[in-house]
């Protein structure tokens, strides 16, 4: 088992960076992400904003091996859960795969708040537990996983920023 | 952005449109004076709905890391 953590700071107000990070797919430094479907959505008792969402992945192998394959195989499908909070100005999400799972078990959770001292910054904490299941080299694969999920969530955050300030929300 | 079911990406396409701007204009600014996406999302739900059932994507009853929690009571 292996879990990362991170912490950045995006240099925009919290109710931009959520506008953005509700929007983030289709994005060109995200081109696993195939797919997004709301799943259910409503608001609670506490005026909060629950959604549900199923996030489709696609393995980036070439063609040929898709072809022998089956994109059946190549396909992860991801369950989200996110709660936007405007009272404690919160943005919480946790992710799992639901398939796959008899090999690799990955884990997400992030949350987006208003930086303590400045309230024109977002700070994003991320954090990730990693399970690869059933063979010997599970560690070091596990260091790889972690290591891709550092690595894309740093494209993650290049490509908020990079819609944050190339649309209007900025 | 595609949606599971490749039938479902115009449906899909105008919920988002229609939630993206409640959420913005509305939401975000503490209107909570109703959904005016509803029809649109059940139209957009009975595709989607559809589409996991015949690809066979398990989506229920999956444990995440631990439950995002409540508000306490005030």
């Amino acid at each position: 088992m292996k879990i990362w953590t991170s912490e950045h700071i995006f240099n925009h107000p919290w109710e931009t960076v959520i506008k953005a990070a509700m929007q983030k797919y289709p994005n060109p430094m995200s081109p696993s992400v195939i797919g997004v479907d709301v799943l259910d959505r409503d608001v609670d008792q506490q005026g909060r904003l629950h959604s549900k969402r199923l996030l489709t992945t696609e393995w980036g192998l070439p063609s040929i091996v898709k072809a022998i394959i089956g994109s059946s195989r190549t396909r992860t499908y991801i369950k989200e859960h996110s709660v936007v909070d405007t009272t404690e100005k919160t943005f919480e999400l946790q992710s799992t795969n639901v398939t796959s799972t008899n090999m690799v078990s990955v884990d997400e959770r992030l949350t987006y708040k208003p930086h303590p001292e400045d309230p024109e910054k977002t700070v994003l904490t991320q954090e990730a537990i990693i399970s690869v299941k059933g063979i010997s080299l599970s560690s070091y694969l596990e260091g790889i996983m972690a290591s891709t999920i550092s690595t894309n969530a740093g494209k993650m955050l290049y490509s908020c920023k990079l819609y944050c300030c190339n649309s209007e929300l900025c | 952005m595609n949606s599971v079911g490749e039938a479902c990406t115009e449906l899909k396409r105008e919920y988002d449109q229609c939630f993206n701007s409640w959420f913005s204009e509305k939401f975000l600014k503490g209107d909570r004076s109703g959904d005016p996406c509803t029809e649109t999302f059940k139209k957009y739900q009975r595709c989607v709905q559809k589409a996991i059932k015949e690809k066979d994507i398990p989506i229920d009853g999956v444990e995440f890391m631990g439950p995002i929690k409540d508000k306490p009571e005030s």
